[in-house]
């Protein structure tokens, strides 16, 4: 095992898929830069609902539905997927194939989801949490995750060794449910409407499994691939590893309906959540167990992906809490909500992503990131935000959900109370896109810095590139 | 995991099953809600919304409303929805059976507005409406871009805003509601769950689980009638 900071690792799989993945992981952090802005506009707008709010494509409504857009669809998707088609390539120990359907389907999902938000901008979002795209861009968004995917099942199959890595598992599984739960919940939102509270149904299903069978397996696989890869030990308890596998993906979508708690939907869809949500526990736990070599671990990636994991359990364990009834009827409808969300989504999935760039790059590219500094320096940054983040929206949180179960507070009462939290979480929301920025700009550079070597065609003494390793790889 | 169809069946088996039991399942127990039809007042409830108000709900869903207002009044001992003048009962599935895009909403940082026109002791009326949307205030974002500041060309137009005090406009023109302004407010005034149905009464002599789960009360399934 190299440390991550040698390029001896580089395979003829990075060189050969380092364009097309670079595409999506340069897709990725744009927009993620994106939605930190229009995060930021609609935190702000939380507790100064007159922001912007004058321009109709920033209607504080709007403003809310694409930051959640371009996070979930334009960040989380577009890295997910490259590093789970650069891992899979790497795990068949065969140059990636059908490259060329991921170049035109990441461009056709990166342009369908410009032009999502544009729609939503416009009004044309579909008000269904997780899937406010416009119904006009979804099947778009359908044909191009299909296209990017096949080439990650294509590695799969036609892997050199028979047996096969949790990674793989979980790489898979996104790729191949996520069409099958889009098309489900756009036949039945979008294209004939089922009638009533069956849409919030349909709807808490499509969200939950959009983190549970896609966005929590593709952070999985990274962090199941890169975790044994720095540590250089075995995973503990590996045997356990496709129970903990085989749980998410049974149980992981029967959460959903916990957010439905009290609500006109029958009673027995809040109840089989609950129980589920406890049930996944046993699918958390065994994450940790496999994994927890990461905390503590050396290297700027693991520390990442140390940080997301216990932020994993942490959401895992607090969906199971704040799932029961008297716990959800104070919980429900407040900030809090929102401060599980993002420690699930920012604090689980993203720091996971984010260790699987720091360590997928410098091999993708063959040299180490441009500046080691900026490296460290978001890591820092971007923990300083997420912890002002969610302490600040959980503070929020209760103090809403307090005053909303007194009956005499007033909202004028109500959102005095929460003003300073809420400042506090728009001010971690302008951190975090500072932090975010330093990715950007070190991705840019490293990549410029890429290119220019190519261009020079490899010049045999240059510091960072031992030309000798790549020639000898790329057969 | 070496065979890979069993794998892949695994896979679509799992989401095919949360899909049946969720979905499915939730269909077979509320797809055939019908209205309830009230002997006494030989009327079915809920009323089907004018074309007005189903556009107006679309307005409010492109708007993003539902980020701040839920529409969705739980039960008398769930929080204090009730206490705080709501609605007089929990919203059943019945209530939603012909809206177009439910508003359920998840979050509450302004008030519910599931029964805004069915409130005691008094409901807000089109003007209050109107004035918020156009005003906004120092808790409401401003939806100004739904209103049009015209010159007066001959009378003064009949659904113009009457606007006092600092928003008054400037003379000789007047504040007039776009068509979305006005379907948006027809469908805020067309909220009122005040109707009882057998399923959404707490007490144990209804014939509906107390939770909100109401396979359709059978008067309503042998009485309803569809509109
Ligand atoms: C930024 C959050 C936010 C958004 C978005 C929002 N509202 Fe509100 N709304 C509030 C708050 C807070 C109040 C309570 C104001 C008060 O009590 O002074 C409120 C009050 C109301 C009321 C008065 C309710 C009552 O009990 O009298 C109505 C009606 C209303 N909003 C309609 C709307 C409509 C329609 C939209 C979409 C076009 C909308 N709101 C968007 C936050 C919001």
């Amino acid at each position: 095992m190299t440390p991550a900071s040698s390029n001896a690792e580089v395979t003829a799989v990075d060189t050969q898929a380092r364009w097309p993945l670079l595409l999506l992981l340069g897709g990725a952090i744009k927009w993620l830069v994106i939605a930190g802005v229009l995060s930021l506009i609609a935190s702000i707008q939380l507790h100064s609902p007159a922001f912007m709010s004058h321009w109709p494509a920033f209607t504080p409504g709007r403003t809310a539905a694409m930051a959640e857009t371009a996070f979930v669809y334009g960040w989380a998707f577009n890295a997910g997927l490259g590093l789970a088609l650069w891992i899979l390539g790497r795990l068949g120990g065969e140059p990636l194939r059908a490259l060329n359907w991921v170049v035109v389907g990441t461009f056709a999902w990166n342009i369908g989801l410009t032009l999502g938000l544009v729609g939503i901008a416009l009004g044309d979002a579909t008000s269904f949490s997780l899937l406010q795209l416009p119904g006009y861009v979804q099947p778009a968004m359908l044909v191009a995750y299909g296209a990017i995917a096949v080439a990650g099942i294509l590695a799969w199959s036609g892997r050199r060794t028979d047996s096969t890595f949790a990674s793989h598992w979980y790489a898979v599984a996104a790729l191949f449910l996520f069409p099958w739960l889009l098309s489900a919940a756009q036949a039945t939102l979008i294209w004939t409407p089922v009638r009533g509270v069956l849409q919030a149904v349909v709807a808490g299903w499509y969200a939950q499994g959009v983190w549970s069978l896609c966005l929590a397996p593709l952070a999985l696989a990274v962090a199941y691939y890169v975790v044994p890869k720095v540590t250089g030990r075995a995973l503990p308890a590996y045997e356990f590893a496709p129970l903990g596998f085989w749980s998410l993906i049974v149980i992981g979508a029967w959460t959903g309906a916990r957010h439905l708690t009290g609500g006109p939907v029958p009673a027995w869809l809040p109840t089989l959540a609950i129980a589920a949500c406890s049930l996944l526990l046993f699918h958390t736990s065994i994450v940790l167990l496999n994994l927890r070599g990461a905390i503590g671990g050396a290297g700027n990636s693991v520390a990442f992906i140390a940080w997301g994991l216990l932020a994993y359990t942490a959401g895992g364990l607090l969906d199971a809490i704040t799932s029961f009834r008297s716990i959800a009827s104070f919980t429900q409808f407040t900030h809090l909500v929102t401060a599980q969300q993002q420690l699930a989504i920012y604090g689980g999935v993203s720091m996971i992503l984010f260790g699987g760039i720091y360590f997928a790059l410098p091999r993708l590219t063959g040299r180490p990131w441009a500046s080691a500094g900026f490296v460290s320096a978001h890591r820092v940054t971007l923990l300083i935000g997420l912890a002002l983040l969610l302490v600040s929206l959980a503070a929020a949180g209760w103090v809403q959900a307090n005053d909303l179960n007194h009956k005499d507070v007033t909202f004028a009462a109500m959102a005095a109370d929460t003003r300073p939290w809420l400042l506090g979480a728009s001010g971690a929301q302008l951190i975090l896109l500072t932090a975010n920025l330093l990715l950007a700009v070190n991705f840019c550079r490293s990549v410029c810095a890429c290119c220019c070597c190519c261009a020079e065609s490899a010049p045999v003494g240059s510091p960072f590139r031992p030309a000798a390793t790549m020639e000898a790889h790329a057969s | 995991m070496k065979n890979g169809f069993v794998f892949f069946a695994g896979l679509f088996g799992s989401i095919a099953l949360s899909w049946g039991g969720l979905v499915l399942g939730s269909h077979k127990q509320l797809g055939g809600l019908a209205p309830f039809f009230d002997e006494g007042d030989s009327t079915s409830y809920p009323n089907r919304p004018p074309g007005v108000a189903a556009r107006g709900q679309l307005v409010y869903a492109d708007l993003g409303c539902a980020s701040c207002h839920t529409q969705q009044v739980r039960r008398p001992d769930v929080g204090a929805d009730q206490a705080r003048g709501w609605g007089e009962r929990q919203s059943v599935a019945r209530d939603y059976i012909f809206q177009l895009r439910p508003q359920l909403g998840a979050s509450r940082i302004g008030p519910d507005l599931t029964n805004l026109a069915g409130r005691k002791p008094s409901a807000p009326d089109a003007d209050d409406l109107m004035k918020l949307l156009y005003a906004g205030s120092e808790l409401h974002p401003a939806y100004g871009f739904l209103f049009e500041n015209r010159p007066i060309v001959g009378e003064r137009s009949a659904v113009a805003l009457k606007l006092t005090g600092a928003l008054t406009p400037a003379p000789g023109r007047e504040i007039v509601p776009t068509e979305r302004a006005q379907s948006l407010v027809a469908y805020l005034l067309s909220l009122n769950n005040t109707y009882d149905y057998p399923e959404s009464r707490p007490l144990p002599k209804a014939p509906a689980k107390p939770d909100g789960a109401h396979g359709a009360a059978p008067t309503a399934k042998k009485e309803g009638e569809k509109k």
